[in-house]
């Protein structure tokens, strides 16, 4: 592990004990606990998804929020109770809706903007976003427009057992410290479901990506990053990567939509506000770009600036809204960053090739077996290559 | 006669909103072309000017005589919260930008940084409720209502300041030394640097003169409409779009584009009049799709080579 | 502009037949203007006609024509603007050409996508390494073979096992090549780390992982320790013989004086002419634009 690593371990095992203490102590509901990390977890989703487009990619997308508005949305038009559409539908079908709805819009934005400089990228993409905030707030035969939608069921509504399972669970009592005793209820088995529902997305979401990185295609989206004009003379159709780049980042932060919606059972335009996008952005440069684990620790990072500050509002020296604490975090952790670590906090470390190629490669592969096809050309007195031959073949992981 | 009484007064509401959109423009422009960066925290820091005048508004008062309702105070208290503004975006240029070695996609979310920061120092120190300058609030000029066009001497004030700027901004870019390293090195900085101009003198006005211009239409904004924390951020993209329009770098462009993209905004209501079935309210939708489309087919802008080689 | 543009009018522009009388080796074939090129060649795997490009009041390429036999490692020289790296650009798809057309293994592929020339067996490398980072050198070097599975998202996850059998043999045809190239020792070093002139040495060694028909080099040895660049000019001259057709700008004369024939001389966006070294080396002409091109 590295010292950056260690850190972060360090860290992440005292801030889970001090939560574990405040929980058996009182200070912190079990049931809101839970509600954080599912927090959490989606604003880690949407980081999983944008390090596809701008840690893989070098794509520099600031419509995060409408995708994850799209989401959200595409769930809800299908399940809530006042939908002017459908309504009423397992949210299965908001799950396909949301999925079918971010593709679409990411194809339809990525033909035009893919094509343009990185910064040129970041405008339009915001500009776009802004268009479809716009339309969701506007078009109320289709979204309810501004009071948004209610009613939203739980994911697991019409499934068997899990629909049920909050009110069938009995509500348990534990006591740890006399007379502080921590009771879980239904809503406690509820938030349970929920932050179930968001281990499988952020599982399934992790895994893909992991196992993309790792690959020639996300070895070609690297070189992309890296240097386009390389990967175009290497005979990679580049803007074709980078428009599936584009829509699977935008199809994982869809699915942080639809996860939320189900989790607040409520949306309205307001959740498109292009602060979110920013969120998810410090997160991802946090964790460090192209870095997946990164991508975790930010977005619970994030959401721990989120809702800190309504915590230390009580403290009188922070005496400030949460509003523009938020804010400042936000702003002095992005500065602060790109001063003084823009790599991020877990870059990504090791060599990103196909795991089992690696490990037999280097099983079988003698050290000399193919040395022979090598000219018998005028050994050069070469400083700088021919020296060292010995040490660095072997490959160390 | 409807049509023409709605075009005349949406308009006239254009061409004042347009003012303060040309002002931003030039300025974003400006440190586009120079600084290399898209910043991001150009709308934020045109808040810094309307709040930085509205304290030196306070501080001072409606003393003096009034030229179209607006006493010498409030002009003072413009021209002091223009100087706080380049006072602040010099310092943010000095302590944050230029010490970074991260290239210009590094600058540019960097510049978000710094657009909240501003933000949420103005929320901190004003609350996030809306403000509005101490001056009586106007009745739109009758001998103008006849026609149907409802604007305020207030209004006429934002663009004659307006105008006042930017001939004086026009003066120094064609007349004055620093003006024409100004426009040789937004031009190309490359070049410039190797003829021998001392950019980095170059690049510190042109962030006192941009941000200056930005406080000043920050200023005006919140003359027009009111000022809350978010003013200027719900303007970025706005101007972003004016500034690509007209062709970035291009100072001539950007009053340009500042000009089409504000009327296009402000304009937006004649389209259902005359049965096109888009609301007002996708006003900024249409200058975001512009701007897409701009960048698309001509990213140089419209004014981009024409304006720019025209004064070398 | 004076010894060099009244040169370069006296060669005939019509197509009267009128020949250039200085080529010995060169008869111009009909079709095309004032070229200097040697366009009687028996397989030809590259030829340029007729290519034109300008930027703006800039003509950077001005009816380009020649031909590259197979087999050959061929030079490309020229003045310092003579308009060699838009040559190379226009050819491999980076830019679009104003007019003309060039071939590539008997397929047109003007102002065809950079990839899909790569797929007709085409590959470029830069004047200026580009480092890849975040990537040791063997990750950089697994970029270079073309159409792997892996690179298909959905095959990830339907067909894992063919990823890793296609990534197990690119990875031992990495390590053999950079030992062929005697550059293994850095296999694991990170890209960015090494020396301008190794990255040289791997670019070409990625190149050749894409098992191109030809190979186009812009400064092969530009910024490089003459150790190195003979080095170089040796696996340029041993994948020569295993069959790879060169196309290289070059202006280190001693290089590719040394390494290249047949040598075509560019000027002012056009050939100039074509020939051995030896006899580019006494043509008064490539003197002259040399000497012209230096001053302007």
């Amino acid at each position: 592990m590295t010292k950056a690593e260690q850190a972060v371990a360090g860290i992440v095992a005292a801030v889970a004990i001090a939560l574990l203490l405040a929980m058996l102590g009182g200070v912190l509901s079990p049931t809101y606990f839970l509600f954080l990390f599912g927090l959490g977890g989606m604003y880690a989703l949407m980081s999983l998804g944008l390090n596809a487009q701008w840690g893989f990619t070098g794509l520099i997308n600031f419509s995060v929020a409408a995708f994850f508005g799209l989401g959200a949305y595409g769930a809800a038009i299908m399940t809530a109770s006042n939908s002017p559409l459908a309504g009423g539908f397992n949210p299965i079908f908001g799950l396909a809706l949301a999925l079918a709805l971010a593709a679409v819009v990411a194809v339809a934005i990525g033909i035009p903007t893919l094509r343009l400089r990185a910064d040129y990228l970041a405008i339009a993409t915001l500009g776009l976003a802004e268009v479809i905030r716009m339309v969701i707030l506007n078009e109320g035969d289709y979204t309810a427009g501004s009071q948004g939608l209610r009613g939203i069921p739980s994911f697991f509504e019409g499934w068997p057992i899990l629909s049920a399972f909050p009110e069938t669970m009995p509500g348990l009592e534990i006591e740890i410290i006399p007379g502080q005793a921590v009771v879980l209820g239904t809503s406690f088995w509820r938030q349970l479901l929920n932050v179930s529902l968001m281990l499988a997305f952020l599982g399934t979401a992790f895994f893909v990506l992991r196992r993309a990185h790792r690959a020639p295609w996300g070895r070609v989206l690297r070189t992309i990053r890296s240097d386009e004009d390389l990967a175009k003379a290497l005979g990679k159709n580049t803007y074709w990567y980078k428009m599936q780049a584009f829509v699977l980042g935008s199809l994982i932060m869809a699915l942080a939509g639809v996860f939320y919606a189900h989790l607040n059972l409520f949306v309205n335009p307001g959740d498109l506000d292009p602060i979110t996008t920013f969120y998810v952005w410090v997160a991802v440069m946090l964790g460090g770009a192209g870095s997946n684990r990164g991508a975790l620790l930010g977005g619970f990072v994030v959401v721990a600036i989120r809702e800190g500050p309504r915590f230390v509002g009580d403290v009188p020296v922070f005496a400030l809204d949460p509003g523009p604490l938020r804010l400042l975090l936000i702003g002095l952790l992005i500065v602060l960053v790109m001063r003084f670590r823009p790599q991020g906090v877990l870059p990504p470390q090791r060599e990103l090739i196909w795991p089992t190629a690696i490990d037999d490669d280097n099983r079988t592969t003698p050290k000399m077996g193919v040395r022979e096809a090598k000219t018998d050309g005028e050994m050069q007195g070469s400083t700088d290559v021919s020296t060292e031959q010995s040490g660095g073949g072997d490959s160390d992981e | 006669m409807a049509v023409t009484e709605q075009f005349l007064e949406l308009a006239a509401n254009g061409v004042v909103y347009s003012s303060i959109i040309v002002l931003c423009s030039i300025g974003l422009s400006l440190i586009y072309s120079i600084s290399g960066f898209a910043n991001f925290a150009h709308g934020d820091t045109m808040t810094v000017g309307a709040y930085a005048t509205l304290v030196a508004f306070g501080a001072i008062g409606g003393i003096g005589f009034s030229v179209l309702s607006l006493p010498l105070g409030f002009f003072l208290a413009v021209v002091i919260g223009i100087a706080i503004t380049a006072v602040v975006a010099l310092v943010t240029e000095r302590i944050v930008y230029k010490p970074l070695q991260i290239g210009s996609l590094g600058l540019l979310i960097t510049s978000i940084g710094i657009a909240f920061i501003y933000r949420a120092l103005i929320q901190v120190g004003f609350s996030a409720g809306t403000y509005r300058y101490e001056l009586e609030a106007l009745r739109p000029i009758d001998a103008l209502v006849q026609y149907g066009i409802r604007v305020t001497e207030h209004d006429v004030a934002i663009v004659i300041s307006t105008i006042v700027l930017v001939v004086g901004l026009h003066i120094l870019l064609q007349h004055t030394d620093l003006g024409r390293k100004m426009r040789a090195t937004a031009d190309n900085p490359d070049l410039a640097r190797a003829s021998g101009i001392r950019t980095r003198n170059v690049e510190l006005w042109t962030w006192t003169i941009g941000a200056g211009l930005a406080g000043a239409g920050g200023a005006f904004l919140g003359l027009f409409n009111q000022l809350v924390p978010r003013m200027g951020f719900n303007e970025l993209l706005i101007i972003f779009a004016a500034v690509i329009l007209g062709g970035i770098g291009s100072v001539y462009g950007a009053m340009l584009g500042g000009f089409l993209i504000g009327m296009i905004v402000e304009m937006t209501p004649i389209l259902s009049t005359v049965g096109i079935p888009i609301g007002s309210e996708y006003g900024a939708a249409i200058a975001f799709v512009i701007m897409v489309l701009v960048l698309l087919v001509r990213p140089e802008g419209i004014a981009g080579q024409a304006v720019g080689g025209e004064g070398g | 502009m004076s010894l060099l543009s009244s040169q370069v009018e006296v060669i005939p522009m019509s197509e009267s037949g009128s020949d250039i009388e200085m080529q010995e080796n060169s008869p111009v074939q009909s079709g095309t203007g004032r070229t200097g090129a040697n366009l009687d060649k028996d397989d030809v795997v590259l030829s340029v006609t007729d290519l034109e490009k300008s930027f703006g009041a800039l003509v950077a390429t001005d009816q380009a024509t020649f031909d590259v036999e197979r087999g050959t490692i061929t030079g490309l020289i020229g003045p310092n603007g003579a308009g060699k790296s838009t040559l190379f650009n226009l050819i491999s798809g980076f830019y679009q050409p104003d007019a003309g057309s060039v071939t590539l293994n008997g397929n047109d592929i003007t102002g065809t996508v950079p990839y899909k020339i790569v797929n007709n067996g085409l590959i470029r490398t830069f004047q200026t390494p580009r480092k890849l980072e975040g990537m040791t050198v063997r990750e950089a070097m697994l970029v270079g073979p073309q159409n792997q599975p892996g690179e298909s998202f959905h095959k990830l996850f339907t067909s894992p096992s063919t990823v890793a059998e296609s990534e197990r043999q690119n990875l031992a045809a990495v390590e053999r090549i950079l030992e062929e190239f005697e550059i293994d020792h850095l296999a694991t070093q990170p890209a960015t780390d090494i020396s301008g002139g190794q990255m040289k040495l791997v670019e070409l060694a990625r190149a050749m992982l894409a098992d191109p028909d030809i190979l186009l080099l812009d400064e092969p040895v530009a910024g490089v320790n003459p150790t190195l660049a003979n080095k170089l000019k040796d696996q340029i001259r041993r994948l020569n013989e295993q069959g790879t057709t060169f196309l290289l700008i070059e202006h280190d004369m001693n290089f590719i004086m040394s390494l290249a024939d047949p040598i075509i001389v560019l000027d002012q966006g056009s050939v100039l002419t074509e020939g051995t070294p030896d006899e580019v080396r006494s043509d008064d002409r490539v003197a002259d634009a040399y000497l012209g091109g230096g001053g302007g």
